[in-house]
């Protein structure tokens, strides 16, 4: 082995040892350590996971989304302006959607009400999410009513409960034949919720945007990218909300750990002069610390990512579950991808590891420039 | 080595390992796949695959580019780029028509000079697979002429610097 390389662990073996010999202290901090970064691991885990499971479902979105406004508000529109925008240079398909939601009074749950395309799913059939399977407790072949607009129930057969690969989504979803979406909202013939719009060359779909608002002057075309956009605005804002929460608590680990690291006691202080009069250098002694802050950093921030890797991928997040997903009553059940991304992990460590090992620097720094003498009789 | 090194080692390994599978998405395999490099410029053409075009000779052979324009640069002096080729080897080409982002056959495609639309290597003919199409871009985008294949000379080329 190189001698400098000998070097290194021969300080690092020492610097393990005499951790050990402080075992109480250490290990309180390393736990707290810990701690901190499995929160902050966690949090950046979840939201990280969370958008990249809006964006992979959004890969299926349509490219563009076109609503109509009156007074400011979105309202049903004629279906007929399909033909119009189909015509449209470079608009691949144009489909009118029938969609809405629907507050079931009996479960306390917001359902999301969508006509399906699919010819197979007959009138008096529905398929519905496994949300709305679990909270009305039902499974393929039962049935269930929904009170249509005048107050009548409609009764419909569950043909199929949805695959949970979607369930972040498609949770509160109730898919059911476009006629019986009319019936249930009232929706007379002719009119759409809102047109989804397929473009050949994404690029061309700002023209196409221009051309369908100067065609319709009331209508409102929506982007992927925009509702990309919103999305992740709206998981940075919930996982903002818990970092404002969590700030107490980091702060007062970090006064803690500040605390820990820039104050030397007596008997370190001690410690140093003994090492410093039986022949170490400034050097050394610096090498000894850093490596003392080194692995008490490292080990809490190894232990903190593992700890929430396994919170956010094998647990889905239990601890703050509630704070952060879920837009209505029916909290999608599921577990998340596994989406780390380097860089997010390397802020991390630079955010906790860095800062520690440089703070217990500098009080050992001062300690090792004084005399050996004095030091050890202070 | 000791024990305490060795397992902090193996802790590390552990934790990065994660962040190695980075995930890949394969291109979606439809029609033909754009590889390599651009046989003009030397620009990586799966990078930009909405203005890949291609050249294919009779032995199968291919030569990719990152756009029509270093397509044409290609076809007019085929001496300097491929010098064991000659134009009557050349099977088909293909460009990718801007609306529907589909290969189409470049010698029957019509090409708007002058848009606002760039390509990978800025100014671009954009290419088209029917007239009309071509009228409602040029409107559109504000270019400055129509040509069709035939007539795209040197000149032409000149007025994309």
């Amino acid at each position: 082995m190189r001698p400098s390389l000998q070097r290194h662990r021969s300080v690092l073996d020492f610097a393990l040892s005499s951790l050990l010999r402080r075992k109480g202290r250490n290990l309180a901090l390393t736990a707290v350590y810990t701690l901190v970064v499995f929160v902050l691991a966690s949090l950046v885990f979840f939201v990280q996971a969370l958008k990249h499971e809006a964006g992979e479902l959004l890969e299926h979105a349509p490219d563009m989304v076109v609503q109509r406004m009156v007074a400011g508000r979105h309202d049903p529109m004629p279906a007929s302006q399909v033909e119009a925008i189909r015509e449209i240079r470079g608009v691949e398909e144009a489909e009118a959607r029938l969609w809405g939601y629907y507050y079931d009074p009996v479960y306390g749950g917001n359902l999301t009400v969508m006509a399906s395309p699919d010819p197979t799913l007959l009138p008096g059939s529905a398929r519905i999410g496994r949300g709305v399977a679990r909270n009305m407790r039902v499974a393929e072949g039962d049935m269930v009513p929904l009170r249509g607009y005048d107050g009548l129930p409609l009764l419909f057969t569950i043909q199929q409960v949805l695959a949970e690969d979607s369930e972040l989504v498609a949770s509160d979803l109730v898919l059911l034949s476009p006629a019986d979406v009319r019936t249930l909202f009232h929706l007379p013939e002719g009119l759409a919720t809102d047109l989804a719009i397929k473009a050949g060359n994404p690029r061309e779909l700002t023209t196409i945007a221009t051309k369908i608002v100067e065609k319709f002057p009331d209508a409102r075309p929506i982007l992927k990218s925009e509702m990309l956009r919103t999305y992740e605005a709206a998981f940075d804002w919930r996982g903002g909300l818990m970092v404002v929460v969590l700030a107490s608590a980091i702060l007062s680990f970090i006064i803690f750990a500040w605390d820990k690291a820039t104050g030397l006691s007596a008997e370190e202080r001690k410690e140093i002069g003994i090492l410093k009069s039986i022949g170490w250098e400034s050097g050394d002694v610096l090498l000894l610390k850093f490596w003392e802050g080194a692995v008490v950093s490292l080990a809490a921030f190894l232990g903190g990512v593992l700890l929430a890797y396994g919170h956010v991928f094998f647990f889905s997040a239990t601890l703050f579950e509630h704070a952060l997903k879920g837009w209505s009553v029916l909290f999608p059940r599921f577990r998340l991808i596994p989406a780390l991304d380097a860089y997010q992990i390397t802020v991390l460590f630079f955010l906790t590891v860095l800062p520690y090992t440089a703070a217990t620097l500098v009080p050992c720094w001062r300690a090792a420039m004084a005399d050996p003498d004095s030091a050890m009789r202070s | 080595m000791n024990r305490p090194l060795i397992s902090l080692l193996n802790v590390l390994l552990l934790a990065l390992a994660p962040t190695l599978w980075a995930d890949t998405h394969p291109a979606a395999a439809k029609g033909l796949v754009p590889k390599g490099s651009c046989a003009v410029c030397g620009m990586h053409v799966p990078k930009f695959p909405d203005w890949a075009a291609v050249v294919t000779f009779q032995d199968g052979g291919q030569a990719w580019f990152d756009g029509p324009k270093d397509l044409f640069t290609y076809l007019q002096d085929l001496k300097r780029y491929a010098p064991k080729r000659q134009a009557q080897d050349i099977a088909s080409i293909q460009v990718k028509s801007y609306y529907t982002l589909k290969h189409i056959d470049a010698r029957k495609a019509f090409y708007v000079l002058g848009s606002d639309v760039m390509g990978p290597m800025g100014k671009e003919l954009v290419p088209f697979a029917t007239e009309p199409q071509a009228r409602d871009f040029l409107k559109d985008h504000r270019g400055q002429k129509i040509i069709p294949f035939q007539e795209i000379t040197p000149a032409t080329m000149k007025a994309l610097e």
